[in-house]
């Protein structure tokens, strides 16, 4: 058995396709594809940010305070438009980028002149940053506003306060951050290992199963002596070794980038988290991986051998990969929690139970229910694979 | 000595609509089964060749399969030096090396690696598996290609290193199923050579042919398998006499198909 799981082996570790899948793909791509996404969205909003805006204002004279907020020529370029234009024409060919309509009620005395309604025309469709940079002047005037007329009240501080918010609700949130960010992470992590185990484990087991048949050094293998239900332990070890470790180190890759490109706050925030997660739980994750595995590597295999070719392997291997994720995506699903039922359906309760321990709020006692379903699927899954092995109608298709 | 009686063995036909014309005009076509091999008898002492000749489709391959134990006949025995091969094919396979004309290597490995590969799974130790390389690389002047990886070889390296993969554990008997099928002529050269030096060390071989001239070049004995079933068992001398002297009429004549030219 550990002769052909060393052989196999060998083999993956000198195919550089495998190779570039499991190691660099994870390791380079991911980072760089997103690296790059947040690279250009950073730009992006550098670029809305520093853009010299186009503008017109109708009733400037209503305003002069607004006005002169306007008057900033690295920041806002005045064009002058006829109080009648029609405004959504101008701003799609993009003669403005916005147009203020000040009311003829704007006054600094709000007391007697009541609220005044400052219309903003702009194309709000994709990234732009019009309404934060006009919101910026607008809100300083309308503060100096309040200032003037709580005085002319003679509202003292308090009362100030108390008039903007009368009742405030303050929201306790007795969920501590590592069951706030763990709900949000937790449910993702399955998600990712999963699928990564599979696509990591299925590349090796087309070339273990199907590969070999078509190649023709199946049949010189199967006459070799050795029992069949090793070389199927064997080639099962290495499907399953391949995508465990396609998991781990994607996972680690992403662990390692994430805290290099995160700097300050955030890995001060990373780092807590993962400091609030204990080693038990991070073997408790790996540990219930092993079965899962074994159940997604004793499939490909089944798969893989029963296929006369490469091609038929992979076209089988394809609906495979959303077989996988419509149980994740349940543990995703509002209001499905490890509890009853739920506990009992495959990789479900598996993924349920990844997110639980990343939360830190694990009932410890289902992981028996756990690992024990799931242990059964992936011995049945293993025994079918094995029986599968030994049929001839299989091996000689 | 290598002994085979009566040997059978159906398929189940999973879907009867699916075979063409002639399959299913074929009288081995019963019910759900196919009736592959029906009874095939035949034996090869020591240092004699045995060439299995038959039609395609005549069941040669499933025949040879089930000397190899790679499929489980339904009926009959095979015996390797008096030894029931069928009750234990683990012990079989000891005895057998086997190679067919689409027998691959493993190509990410060297030729060396390949060939120690099935000396580990027969059981053999490092160093008994250095020793029989350095030998058979020797015999099959291997040894300018042995440590290269096994892709990019010729069709003769590779045949070259399938034989020596087939025979690292000093088998009692050889196997080959249409071995110089698709090689080219200085590859076939060396499967021949091969062949002749089994007989010479006195190691019997069974081998499935569709070349007239192979036989002739080496066997002793001809077995001629059609729909099934052994047509022919006997020596050379008594296959030619079949239809005085030429092999192609001979093996006419004994599948039931008279020769144009004896028509004429």
């Amino acid at each position: 058995m550990w002769l052909v799981f060393l052989k196999e082996l060998k083999e993956l570790l000198r195919d550089r396709k495998t190779l570039f899948f499991m190691i660099a793909l994870p390791l380079l791509i991911f980072p760089l594809i997103f690296g790059g996404i947040a690279f250009m969205t950073k730009q992006a909003i550098e670029k809305a940010e520093t853009k010299v805006l186009n503008y017109a204002v109708i009733g400037e004279q209503y305003a002069p305070d607004i006005y002169a907020g306007l008057q900033q020529p690295d920041k806002f370029s005045r064009v002058e438009l006829a109080a009648d234009a029609d405004f959504a024409a101008l701003i799609r060919d993009e003669t403005v980028d916005f147009v203020v309509v000040i009311p003829e009620n704007y006054s600094s005395d709000v007391l007697s002149a009541g609220q005044a309604t400052i219309k903003l025309y702009l194309n709000d469709a994709g990234l732009n940053l019009v309404y934060k940079r006009v919101n910026e002047i607008v809100e300083q005037q309308g503060e100096l506003f309040q200032r003037a007329a709580f005085n002319q009240l003679g509202l003292d501080e308090n009362q100030q306060v108390a008039l903007l918010e009368p009742i405030v609700l303050e929201k306790i949130n007795t969920a501590d951050s590592r069951e706030n960010w763990g709900e949000k992470i937790g449910g993702m992590l399955p998600y990712l290992l999963f699928i990564l185990c599979l696509q990591g484990a299925m590349a090796p087991a087309t070339d273990i199963g199907a590969g070999e048949k078509e190649r023709g050094t199946l049949e010189t293998l199967l006459i070799s002596p050795i029992e069949r239900n090793k070389i199927v332990l064997g080639k099962f070890l290495t499907i399953g070794f391949a995508g465990t470790m396609t998991a781990l180190i994607t996972v680690a890759s992403m662990a390692l980038w994430g805290i290099v490109l995160s700097q300050g706050m955030a890995l001060k925030f990373v780092a807590d988290f993962m400091g609030q997660i204990g080693i038990i739980d991070f073997v408790l994750i790996f540990l219930m991986l092993v079965p899962v595995v074994s159940i997604f590597a004793a499939v490909l295999l089944s798969i893989s051998i029963y296929a006369k070719s490469f091609k038929e392997a992979q076209s089988y291997m394809v609906p495979l990969v959303f077989l996988v994720i419509v149980p994740v995506v349940m543990a995703l699903m509002p209001g499905v929690e490890l509890k009853g039922g739920w506990a009992w359906v495959p990789l479900t309760n598996v993924a349920l139970a990844m997110k639980e321990l990343v939360k830190g709020t694990m009932d410890y006692f289902q992981l028996i229910a756990i690992f024990g379903s799931t242990m059964v699927i992936a011995g049945a899954a293993l025994a079918f694979c094995v029986y599968w092995f030994k049929q001839e109608k299989v091996l000689f298709r | 000595m290598i002994k085979i009686t009566q040997l059978a063995k159906k398929f189940a036909v999973e879907n009867p609509k699916k075979l063409s014309e002639q399959e299913k005009k074929d009288p081995r076509l019963k019910g759900r089964f196919f009736h592959s091999v029906q009874d095939v008898s035949f034996s090869c002492a020591q240092g004699q060749v045995l060439g299995l000749l038959g039609p395609n489709g005549a069941g040669k391959t499933t025949t040879l399969r089930m000397l190899s134990t790679a499929i489980k006949p339904d009926a009959g025995s095979v015996e390797i030096n008096n030894v029931d091969v069928l009750r234990n094919p683990i012990i079989a396979r000891q005895k057998i090396g086997f190679l067919s004309g689409s027998t691959g290597l493993y190509g990410r490995l060297s030729g060396r690696e390949n060939i120690a590969y099935f000396g580990q799974l027969h059981g053999m130790s490092p160093q008994a598996i250095s020793s029989r390389i350095d030998e058979l690389a020797e015999l099959l002047d291997m040894h300018s290609f042995l440590d290269r990886r096994c892709e990019n070889f010729s069709t003769g390296m590779k045949q070259k290193t399938a034989i020596a993969r087939a025979v690292v554990h000093s088998p009692e008997v050889v196997i080959l199923d249409e071995p110089t099928t698709g090689l080219d002529i200085m590859a076939t050269q060396t499967v021949l050579d091969f062949i002749r030096r089994l007989k010479a060390q006195g190691t019997p071989v069974i081998f499935s042919t569709h070349h007239l001239d192979e036989v002739d070049e080496l066997c002793d004995r001809v077995t001629v398998i059609d729909k099934g079933s052994s047509m022919f068992d006997g020596d050379i001398a008594s296959f030619r006499a079949l239809a005085d002297g030429s092999l192609h009429k001979a093996f006419l004549t004994s599948i039931g198909q008279v020769p144009a030219a004896v028509v004429a």
